[in-house]
C-alpha cells in the first residue's frame, strides 16, 4: 500500500492498540476512617466516590474475577470483552452474567444498562470509539476506574510488585466500602506458601509471535510471577511490560523453562507448533524435554489471579521436576 | 481534380513489386480509428532515392498516413512495399533496420544523453544484451556529423532547443540506416535556419540512395526542396506527381482556399509561393 | 559529479554485495566469533565439521544464514521491480506496488494470520496480490485500451479497495496482540525468513529476475513514446505485458516472503540513475544489486539496533533510505 495509507492506517491501529497489562499504583485512601467520600487519583485522572457504585459494568475478566472475589458480584449488570474460563469457584456465579459485547463495548452498548461504574481492565478500554472517554462518561453522572496496575498514561508501576496487586484490590475494596481483608489474608498466605523451585533457572515468557516472538518483559506481570518462583525471565532487561524479542537471542540462552500464555486466539498448543515449526527452536532443550509452563491468558494479566498463577507456575516446575 | 493515378503515369494494374528498383508503393491503404475512416483507399509511390512531401491541409490525415506507411501503427485495409518487401507483414526488426519513423515533437523525462538518444537508433541491429560493437558506434559518430550535432553529444536531449532535438531524432533515425525514411512535420516550431538546415539534411540523404518522405505544412518548402508531391486531402490523395506539375495554383485554391502565385526563387530557381486571400 | 561508468559501479556493488553478506551472517545478538560462523556455514556445504554446539550452530544456519540471504534477494527483487514499473509507466513515483500488489498481498496475509493459519501465509500473500493484479488489469481495461496510466489509475482503485477491507477484517477480528503480527507484516519484515523463502525469493530472482535484468535496451526505446518504440522495431504491447506479469510475479514472491517492504523499489532505482545516468542497461542490474546491498544492511540493523528487541525492516528501509535520497539529490543539484 501507499506510504500514506499505510502511514494513517498504522496510526489507527495504534489507537486501538492493546499493550498487555502494566501496572499502577494508586494511592490508597485512609484505611481506617470511613469517609463520605473516596477521592483517588487513577492512571492520572481524579475519580472520587461519594457512595458505593451498585450498577457495575466490567470490561477484561481481571476486573470480573476481582469483584466476583470480592464478593460484589450481584453489583454486575454487565460484563464484557471476556478473556477466558472463569476459576471453578466462581464459575456459577459468573454464567449468571450478562455479556454486553465480546470485545470492548461501544459507548450506546454501555450506556444503554445506565451504570453508576465502569470498570476496565486496560486503559484503553476507555476511548471515543470503546466505551467512552472518561471525562465524558463522568458528566453522565458514571464513575470509570482502570485497574491501577495497568495504567499507562500515567502511574505505570516502575516494576510490578505483589504490593501493588494487593494495594488495587484494597482500593477496589474501599471504592466499594467492602472489607477485603479476608480475602488479602487468603491472598498473602498463598503467595508465602509458594515454593520458590524455580532455582534461579532461566525461563522465557512465550505470549505471541511467530516469526518474532512477544514476551513478557521485565516490569510487568509476566516479570513478578517468574520472580516469584525463581525463575530468571531471559527479557527482564527490556524496560517494559511486554517486548518483541528475537528468537536467536532465545536459542543463544536455550531457557530451561519456557512458559506459555495459553489463549482462546493463541493457544498454547499453537505456540508449541511454532517451537518445534522452526528449526532453529526445535533445538531447544526445554522444547525437546517439553518443559512448558502453562498460564491462562486471563490469569496472566495482574489481578486476583496472579497468586494462584505463581503457585500454579510453581506446580508445574516440581512435577516438571518431579 | 487531378486523377492520382493518371499524375503520377502508373498504370492501375501493375502488381506489387514488378518496378523493383521502385521505391515506396502503398496501395488501398485505408485507416479506421474508433469506426471513423481517417484515410480512405490511398494509393501512393515514392520513387526510390527522391525526396517526396506529403503536403495537405490540417486534419487531412498526413501523421496517420505516415504512421501507416511506416508501419508503426497498422492501417486497417491495404498493402505496402519498399522494393520487394512487404513492410506491413515483415518481421519487426528487419523493417526497424529498412525504415525509421521521426515524429513530430518527440519529448521525453528521461534525462538520456544526445549519445544515448543516437543510439537508440541501433537497436534493430543489436540483440539484447551484446555490447556496442565498433561498427554500431561509428555509424552513431556518422548519423551525428550529418546533422551537425557532434559537439553536443553528451548533452543531455531534454536540455536543447527545439531545432537540436529535431537534429538528434533525425541522427537516431539515421542510425537505423535505413533506406526508407519517413518524417512527420521535420520542420515543426524550427526557426528559418534550422528548417533549411533540416531540408538540406534530407536532399542530401537521397544522394546517399536513401528514400525520404516528410510531412511538411509549409508548401513553399516542399516547393523548393522536394522534386515529387503528394496533396492529401480529407484523407485522400487528391494529386500526386513531380511538384511543378501537382503544386499549381488551381490545386492550391482547390484544396487549401487560398489565392497562390508561383514564382522562381531569384536566388535559387526553384519555385516560391507566395499567397493571399482567397 | 561525473557520472561513474556502470562497470565499475557494478563491480564494486557486486564486491560490496559479497562483503554484505560475509559480515551480516555473523552479526547478531548471539555472540559467535566469525571464524565461527563461517566454520559452521562450511560445514553445511560439506567441508569440515562445525566448530558450534547444534544449538548455536542453528542459530547460524537456520536463523542468519536463510535471513541473509532472502534479505539479498528480496531488496534485488523489490529494487529491479520499482525500476521496471518506472520505465513501463514512465512515471518516476511508480514503485513495485502500484497495481494493487501490495494491498491484495496484505490482505491475503492478514485474513490468514488473524484466521491463525500461518503457514499458508506466502500462498495467500502471493495468491491476493495475483487477484488484486487480475483486477487491476480488468478494471484498467474496461475503460477502454489499457494504457500505462490507466492501469496505474485502476491500480490506485484496486489498492485502496484492498487496503479498506484489510483494515475492516483487522478492527473486526484482532484479539489480544494479535495486532502486532499483522503490523509486522504490514511494514515489511524478514524475521520470518527460513529456507523456504530463501527458495522462493532467490527462484524468483534466477528464473524470472535475470531475464528481466538483459531487457534494459528494450526499457530505453520507451523513453519517448509507443511509436518511437515501435519505430525501432520493438514490440511494444509484448514487451509491455511481459515486463509487467515478470514484475508482478517477482514482485508478489517476494512480498509472499517478507511482506511490503516499502522504499526499495521506489528510491533505489534513482539513486542508481543519479550516479550512472538514465541507460535501462546498466540501471537494472544495478538498480538489483543495490537493492541486495542495502537490504542486507538494512535487515541487520533491524534485527540489532535495539538488541534484543526487533523492529520490522520497513521501518529501517522508510527512515534509512528517504534522507540518503536527500542527500544524492542535493549532490547533484549542487555540482550541475
Amino acid at each position: 500500500m501507499s506510504l500514506f495509507s499505510r502511514t494513517a492506517f498504522i496510526a489507527g491501529v495504534s489507537v486501538l492498540s492493546l499493550a498487555g497489562c502494566a501496572t499502577g499504583a494508586a494511592p490508597a485512601p485512609s484505611p481506617d476512617a470511613q469517609p463520605e467520600t473516596i477521592q483517588l487519583s487513577n492512571c492520572g485522572v481524579a475519580v472520587s466516590f461519594d457512595e458505593a457504585p451498585e450498577r457495575v459494568i466490567t470490561i477484561k475478566s481481571s476486573t470480573t474475577e476481582l469483584l466476583l472475589a470480592l464478593g460484589l458480584g450481584d453489583r454486575i449488570i454487565g460484563t464484557a470483552f471476556h478473556d477466558g474460563p472463569v476459576p471453578d469457584e466462581w464459575a456459577a456465579e459468573a454464567s449468571g452474567l450478562t455479556s454486553i459485547a465480546e470485545r470492548v463495548p461501544s459507548q450506546e452498548a454501555v450506556l444503554d444498562r445506565e451504570p453508576d461504574f465502569i470498570f476496565g481492565g486496560w486503559e484503553s478500554n476507555f476511548s471515543a470509539d470503546g466505551a467512552g472517554e472518561r471525562a465524558d462518561l463522568e458528566a453522565l453522572g458514571i464513575h470509570t476506574f482502570v485497574a491501577p496496575s495497568a495504567c499507562q498514561s500515567a502511574e505505570q508501576p516502575p516494576k510490578l510488585s505483589f504490593d501493588d496487586v494487593f494495594s488495587d484490590i484494597e482500593t477496589v475494596a474501599s471504592i466499594f466500602r467492602v472489607d477485603a481483608s479476608a480475602l488479602l489474608t487468603e491472598q498473602a498466605a498463598q503467595l508465602a506458601a509458594i515454593d520458590a523451585n524455580g532455582d534461579s533457572r532461566t525461563a522465557l515468557w512465550f505470549s505471541s509471535g511467530s516469526d518474532t516472538p512477544y514476551v513478557g518483559a521485565g516490569i510487568g506481570a509476566p516479570q513478578l510471577l517468574l520472580d516469584t518462583v525463581g525463575l530468571n525471565n531471559l527479557a527482564a532487561d527490556i524496560d517494559a511490560t511486554w517486548a518483541p524479542y528475537n528468537w536467536e537471542a532465545v536459542v543463544d540462552a536455550d531457557p530451561d523453562f519456557i512458559v506459555l500464555v495459553d489463549a482462546d486466539w493463541n493457544s498454547a498448543d499453537k505456540k508449541i507448533g511454532i517451537l518445534e515449526a522452526n528449526p532453529a527452536t526445535a533445538n531447544l532443550s526445554a522444547v525437546k524435554a517439553g518443559r512448558y509452563l502453562v498460564v491462562p491468558f486471563a490469569a496472566s494479566e495482574a489481578g486476583v489471579r496472579s497468586v494462584d498463577a505463581a503457585a500454579s507456575l510453581s506446580a508445574q516446575i516440581a512435577e516438571l521436576d518431579g | 481534380m487531378t486523377k492520382a493515378n493518371e499524375a503520377a503515369n502508373i498504370p492501375r494494374e501493375q502488381p506489387p513489386g514488378a518496378l523493383a528498383a521502385s521505391g515506396l508503393e502503398a496501395r488501398r491503404v485505408s485507416v479506421s480509428v474508433s469506426g471513423k475512416l481517417l484515410i480512405d483507399s490511398v494509393d501512393c509511390t515514392v520513387e526510390r532515392g527522391t525526396l517526396s512531401a506529403l503536403v495537405g491541409p490540417n486534419g487531412a490525415g498526413k501523421s496517420t498516413l505516415l504512421r501507416a506507411l511506416a508501419a508503426v501503427e497498422l492501417p486497417s485495409a491495404g498493402s505496402v512495399h519498399f522494393g520487394e518487401h512487404d513492410v506491413l507483414t515483415m518481421p519487426r526488426k528487419p523493417r526497424a533496420r529498412l525504415t525509421a519513423f521521426v515524429e513530430q515533437d518527440a519529448t521525453t523525462d528521461s534525462q538520456l544523453t544526445v549519445e544515448m538518444v543516437v543510439k537508440l537508433g541501433r537497436l534493430p541491429h543489436q540483440s539484447l544484451w551484446e555490447a556496442d560493437s565498433k561498427d554500431s558506434l561509428s555509424v552513431v559518430e556518422d548519423s551525428l556529423a550529418t546533422v551537425s550535432m557532434t559537439a553536443f553529444r553528451d548533452r543531455e536531449f531534454h536540455s536543447l532547443s527545439g531545432g537540436e532535438k529535431q537534429r538528434v531524432m533525425l541522427a537516431r533515425a539515421l542510425a537505423q540506416e535505413p533506406q526508407l525514411l519517413t518524417l512527420d512535420e521535420p520542420t515543426n516550431h524550427l526557426d528559418i535556419a534550422a528548417q533549411l538546415d533540416v531540408l538540406a539534411i534530407l536532399s542530401g540523404l537521397t544522394e546517399h540512395g536513401v528514400t525520404v518522405l516528410a510531412a511538411l505544412h509549409d508548401l513553399s518548402l516542399a516547393a523548393s526542396y522536394c522534386d515529387h508531391v503528394i496533396v492529401l486531402s480529407g484523407g485522400r490523395v487528391v494529386a500526386a506527381g513531380p511538384t511543378k506539375d501537382v503544386l499549381t495554383e488551381a490545386l492550391i485554391a482547390d484544396v487549401y482556399g487560398v489565392r497562390a502565385s508561383i514564382v522562381a526563387n531569384p536566388v535559387t530557381g526553384r519555385p516560391m509561393i507566395g499567397f493571399s486571400p482567397a | 559529479m561525473a557520472k561513474v561508468s556502470p562497470l565499475a559501479f557494478g563491480a564494486a556493488l557486486a564486491i560490496a554485495l559479497l562483503v554484505s553478506v560475509t559480515v551480516a551472517v555473523t552479526i547478531g545478538p548471539a555472540n559467535i566469533r566469525f571464524d565461527e560462523v563461517w566454520r559452521s556455514i562450511a560445514s553445511h556445504v560439506g567441508f569440515g565439521v562445525s566448530p558450534l554446539t547444534e544449538l548455536r550452530d542453528g542459530i547460524v544456519w537456520q536463523l542468519r544464514m536463510p535471513r541473509v540471504l532472502t534479505a539479498a534477494a528480496v531488496g534485488a527483487g523489490l529494487a529491479l521491480s520499482g525500476a521496471v514499473m518506472q520505465a513501463i509507466t514512465r512515471n518516476p513515483l511508480a514503485d513495485p506496488y502500484l497495481l494493487g500488489l501490495s494491498s491484495g498481498a496484505a490482505l491475503g496475509a492478514v485474513s490468514v494470520l488473524l484466521l491463525g493459519a500461518a503457514v499458508l501465509l506466502p500462498f495467500a500473500a502471493f495468491l491476493g496480490a495475483l487477484l488484486a493484479l487480475a483486477l487491476t488489469l480488468l478494471l484498467a481495461g474496461s475503460l477502454g485500451a489499457i494504457t500505462p496510466s490507466r492501469t496505474v489509475l485502476a491500480g490506485i482503485a484496486v489498492s485502496a479497495l484492498a487496503s479498506a477491507i484489510t483494515s475492516f477484517v483487522i478492527f473486526w477480528s484482532v484479539t489480544g496482540d494479535s495486532y502486532r503480527e499483522v503490523l509486522s507484516w504490514l511494514l515489511g519484515s524478514l524475521s520470518g525468513a527460513r529456507w523456504p523463502a530463501v527458495a522462493i525469493t532467490m527462484t524468483a530472482i534466477i528464473v524470472i529476475g535475470i531475464p528481466v535484468m538483459l531487457t534494459g535496451r528494450l526499457l530505453d526505446s520507451f523513453a519517448f513514446g509507443d511509436v518511437q518504440a515501435a519505430s525501432l522495431g520493438v514490440n511494444v504491447s509484448a514487451t509491455r505485458w511481459g515486463l509487467l506479469a515478470a514484475s508482478a510475479l517477482v514482485t508478489g514472491a517476494m512480498v509472499s516472503v517478507s511482506g511490503a517492504i516499502g522504499f526499495v523499489g521506489l528510491i533505489l532505482p534513482h539513486a542508481v540513475r543519479l550516479i550512472v545516468g538514465p541507460s535501462h542497461r546498466a540501471l537494472l542490474p544495478l538498480s538489483a544489486l543495490l537493492g541486495a546491498v542495502f537490504l542486507v544492511w538494512a535487515d541487520t540493523l533491524a534485527r540489532t539496533v535495539f538488541d534484543p528487541r526487533e523492529i520490522p525492516v520497513g521501518i529501517v528501509t522508510a527512515m534509512i533510505g528517504a534522507p540518503l535520497f536527500a542527500v544524492l539529490l542535493t549532490r547533484r543539484k549542487s555540482s550541475t
